[in-house]
């Protein structure tokens, strides 16, 4: 079965000795980063021997394997025989409500340079979404795409914006776990907390469910 | 038996560490772990390998045994080890009682030394490991840096002491494979690249190590948006500022600067020894020799 006409063609690289990238593009796009999270559940799903960890990234894959005790050539062709039948998991993916509270510093200057209201770019904001990334930092995620809601990033960076941060940039809306710098626009804040380092797992949030903001009451 | 040791002297990056927290790079933590890590295992090999070790840097360290027995390990750069004012070798390992007192200062060269014990370390566990993230604010004591007055509790007896093959150190150039974004850059800056010299700036730490482009080979190279991929310990990232930077064992899990290149794993450990000021070029090898270099089977 050959890859499906959705998904990017993937490069595959060496990344340092003891990882491979396996990449399906180098912007970002819906198609590029629903194949990166369908590879990543594939090998959640049926691991290849000797991969010790997988992580999803916005529009590729990391295989990490150790030298020692895996051969990077056998990796390879497994990895290739699973990427010629790549296909979306099927698996239904989770849902998430998240409340915001729309009182970001930026929240004004962003509808305004987006030509809306603030009430306008709320609702509009608040369309369904997907999880396409973590990892940037503890719990952080990147949710998108935004149709048509596309402002770059701020020219300052903040030097630091409190856990539960919602942020606004490139198409993308951001929760911040942590305390961070950020040069996104801040548009909000939720209670939603999406790091316990105590928890099993430490996050909730993964690449591909599914999220819904709203206007926290 | 329980031991209880004080830290009586701390530089401001000791740190716990174990071999590292590794699976976590999802949910936005990276391995973290020895910045010398052929050295951790020695040392553990020499104190008869406890679970987790005290890493500190060239400010050196000194602890006080406040009451029980242990035995101590340590490796790791060069430095001036003594117990109770009496000089030991280094690497090596030593009995210690209660009264104690073991006191490191920096040797000829190196960042990095580990302290191992022949007791497990007391330290709460998170996602499996008691190293210390310096990025992520976790694991060791409360996930910070240690400080003088700090306690340490061991635990168990830990096994029979091995007398390591310690290697002797070794000079020339850092060895890397090309990076991800290698591409992007030109045949002619590669080769740059590679004909340079760069300095090891006195900006490093468990995260980093940013290097003086001595010879102005990013200068002009253009500041790249690009999306951003997972990183690995050895990635060598241009800054937007054209500064090269070695990301280390507490390095961002992800990065959207372009990487020309990723140091391999047998050579991480001797860089990361590199003090401020000293020179270092690159040298690009094949994934197949870093293998066989890894495996022993080529020097």
């Amino acid at each position: 079965m050959p890859v499906p006409e959705t998904f990017p063609t993937p490069t595959l690289l060496p990344l340092g000795d003891s990882a491979f990238l396996v990449r399906f593009g180098t912007t970002l796009t819906d198609a590029a980063n629903r194949a990166a999270i369908a590879l990543a559940a594939m090998l959640d799903n049926a691991p290849i021997p000797g991969v010790v960890e997988i992580m999803p990234n916005l529009v590729s894959v990391l295989l990490r394997y150790d030298p020692l005790l895996a051969s990077p050539a056998a990796i390879l062709g497994e990895l290739r025989v699973r990427l010629f039948g790549l296909a979306d998991a099927g698996r239904e993916p989770r849902r998430w409500t998240v409340p915001v509270v729309f009182d970001g510093p930026d929240l004004a200057e962003t509808a305004e340079a987006l030509g809306m209201s603030t009430e306008a770019f709320i609702a509009a904001h608040n369309a369904p979404l997907r999880v396409l990334a973590t990892g940037f930092a503890p719990g952080f995620v990147y949710c998108g795409l935004h149709d048509g809601l596309v402002l770059p990033r701020r020219t300052t960076v903040r030097p630091s914006v409190p856990a539960g941060s919602v942020l606004f940039a490139a198409g993308q809306t951001a929760i911040t776990a942590t305390d961070m710098p950020t040069g996104w626009h801040v548009i909000g804040r939720t209670a939603f907390s999406n790091f316990d380092a105590a928890g099993h797992p430490p996050t909730l949030l993964s690449a591909g469910d599914l999220i819904a903001f709203e206007v926290a009451s | 038996m329980s031991v209880i040791l004080k830290l009586t002297r701390a530089g401001p990056l000791t740190s716990i560490q174990d071999l590292g927290r590794f699976g976590m790079l999802r949910h936005g933590i990276s391995a973290s772990g020895p910045m010398d890590r052929t050295a951790y295992l020695s040392a553990g090999q020499l104190a008869g390998g406890g679970q987790g070790g005290i890493e500190f840097t060239m400010a050196g360290l000194e602890i006080t045994v406040a009451s029980g027995r242990c035995r101590v390990g340590f490796c790791g750069g060069n430095f001036v080890v003594r117990v109770n004012d009496q000089a030991l070798a280094w690497p090596g390992a030593a009995e210690l009682g209660a009264g104690d007192r073991l006191a490191i200062t920096p040797g000829a060269w190196g960042n990095y030394g580990h302290l191992r014990f022949d007791g497990d370390i007391l330290a709460q566990p998170m996602m499996g490991s008691i190293a210390t993230s310096s990025r992520a604010g976790l694991g060791g004591l409360d996930g910070r840096s240690l400080h003088v007055g700090d306690v340490i509790e061991l635990i168990g007896s830990g096994a029979e002491p091995v007398v390591p093959v310690v290697r002797e150190r070794t000079d020339g150039p850092i060895r890397i494979i090309w990076g991800i974004h290698a591409d992007l850059f030109s045949q002619e800056l590669r080769q740059k690249f590679l004909d340079a010299s760069f300095t090891i700036s006195s900006r490093l730490d468990r995260m980093g190590v940013r290097l003086e482009d001595d010879d102005k080979v990013f200068t002009d190279a253009t500041n790249l948006s690009l999306v951003s991929d997972a990183i690995v310990p050895g990635d060598i990232q241009i800054l937007g500022d054209g500064t090269p930077i070695v990301l280390m064992r507490d390095h961002q899990p992800t990065g959207g600067y372009p990487r020309i290149g990723t140091v391999i794993t047998v050579d991480l450990d001797r860089f990361a020894q590199l003090r401020p000021g000293s020179a270092v070029a690159f040298r690009p090898v094949t994934v197949e020799h870093a293998h066989a270099l890894l495996r022993g089977s080529k020097t």
